[in-house]
């Protein structure tokens, strides 16, 4: 039992650091617009992200009960596919992050899950229509289509009320404006993607055995542990992908700036409370490319927009590939807590490579300000 | 399995047509705040305090509808 307790501590502390490089991720689709259009400081943005998160992760627990009960059987689960699941997550975040590709944390933890699941169990333990399919695939291409559209139609209105007006105050106003959308935005991130973290624990005490597979809702302490995690991880923040975000895609004005933050923030809440566990990176660049593509479709740099579409699709066969492979690593090592405590010390040291190796090539920060 | 049978249509077309009324209308909602305040402002510099008065409440129905729009959206979410 003092083994099966060090294992789920360690399982535990994955997931909060999973929450946290989430955090880190995600950043910047939550502060770039706001950065972009100098609705606010980077420094200023971020902290208020944090802040949000921190509190949009007490909301809502539909999420995290699609997460526990959904897509694998929690009956099925075990420490280690849940620690297979969340490094393959990890990695998979990491190695995007290092690139500045805004992929779906989101898609990761899930394809992680489902890949370890898959390596442990095979396709029966796992819930691929309506689970897989239905709660994730098919949400996951109607919310940045959707987040599109409402983005898209939102800027052609805001055109046509304030086109005729001084720019300056509508500058203003709309700067104004995206304080407030930016934390609506920072809230939805906080509410959805926390939760998945949540869902993660929950499926880890599950297999633990201190909660039952048939109701596993997430205790006090996991829903504070996550909702710090992802607010620290926020705080951090990912410049790299801040630059990509913010700027890359296309130039945005204020009202561009505020129709995608709000766009962004409607999907994501409305399918928060729907509890589907969408990805916050699709969505956001769904709202950005539309407020881009309805004010004029060259806006948009289509091949930028084009990586980030490469980069969702291949995550979640790459998040559960790495996945499988932890959990196939893990059991060489027993069932015990050996395996999870080698792949934790090889991370660590996989991390601090790819952090030394971001820092050899220069912040991204400077490169920020430069647009 | 058929698709229909797969999705949980009622909740995604819920995520759907709430998305565009909270998206648009509240977008919407804030470019009225900010035409009635700038053509507020704009006509009461020239003395015109009517025409100023009606785009004054253009503007603060405009912020109160954004206002509604997120407490009634925070409401809905943590119920």
């Amino acid at each position: 039992m003092e083994g099966e307790l060090l294992t789920v501590i360690i399982v535990v502390a994955t997931a909060l650091a999973f929450d946290f490089t989430n955090g880190f991720h995600d950043t910047a689709n939550v502060v770039a617009t706001s950065i972009s259009t100098r609705a606010m400081s980077p420094r200023l943005a971020v902290g208020y992200a944090a802040i949000l998160n921190f509190a949009g992760a007490f909301i809502s627990l539909e999420v995290a009960a699609t997460v526990a009960s959904d897509v694998v059987d929690p009956g099925s689960i075990s420490l280690l596919v849940v620690f297979g699941g969340l490094v393959g997550a990890i990695a998979w975040n990491l190695i995007t992050w290092f690139f500045g590709l805004p992929s779906s944390s989101s898609h990761a933890l899930i394809g992680g899950v489902v890949g370890a699941m898959l390596a442990a169990e095979g396709p029966d333990a796992i819930f691929f229509e309506e689970g897989v399919l239905g709660n994730v695939v098919i949400p996951g291409v109607v919310a940045p289509t959707l987040a599109f559209a409402v983005a898209g139609i939102a800027i052609l209105v805001l055109y046509r009320i304030v086109g005729r007006l001084r720019p300056a105050p509508v500058t203003r106003g709309f700067r104004g404006g995206q304080v407030v959308s930016g934390g609506l935005l920072a809230l939805a991130h906080g509410t959805n993607d926390a939760q998945k973290t949540m869902g993660v624990i929950a499926l880890a005490l599950v297999a633990y055995g201190s909660l039952p597979a048939g109701d596993p809702t997430p205790p006090f302490w996991v829903i504070a542990s996550a909702a710090a995690a992802i607010a620290l991880g926020t705080y951090a923040g990912g410049w790299r992908i801040i630059r990509t975000m913010g700027s890359r895609i296309h130039k945005m004005d204020s009202a561009q700036g505020f129709a995608a933050q709000g766009a962004g923030a409607a999907v994501i809440l409305a399918s928060s409370h729907g509890g589907f566990p969408l990805s916050t990176t699709h969505t956001i660049s769904g709202a950005v490319i539309g407020s881009g593509a309805a004010k004029r479709l060259s806006a948009v740099r289509w091949g930028v927009a084009g990586n980030i579409v490469v980069a969702w699709i291949v995550t979640l066969p790459a998040a559960a590939a790495i996945g499988a492979l932890t959990y196939g690593v893990t059991r060489l090592f027993g069932t015990g807590w050996a395996g999870p405590l080698i792949v934790s010390v090889l991370i660590l040291a996989g991390s601090a490579w790819l952090f030394t190796r971001r820092d050899h090539q220069g912040s991204a920060v400077a490169a920020t300000s430069e647009t | 399995m058929s698709l229909a049978s797969i999705v949980d249509w009622d909740a995604l077309l819920t995520v759907v047509w709430a998305s565009l009324v909270a998206g648009v209308g509240a977008s919407a909602a804030y470019g009225l705040a900010i035409l009635g305040s700038t053509r507020a402002v704009d006509l009461g510099r020239d003395g015109r305090t009517g025409g100023a008065t009606v785009f004054g409440a253009v503007g603060a129905i405009g912020i109160a509808i954004v206002i509604a729009a997120i407490v009634v959206g925070l409401v809905v979410l943590t119920d």
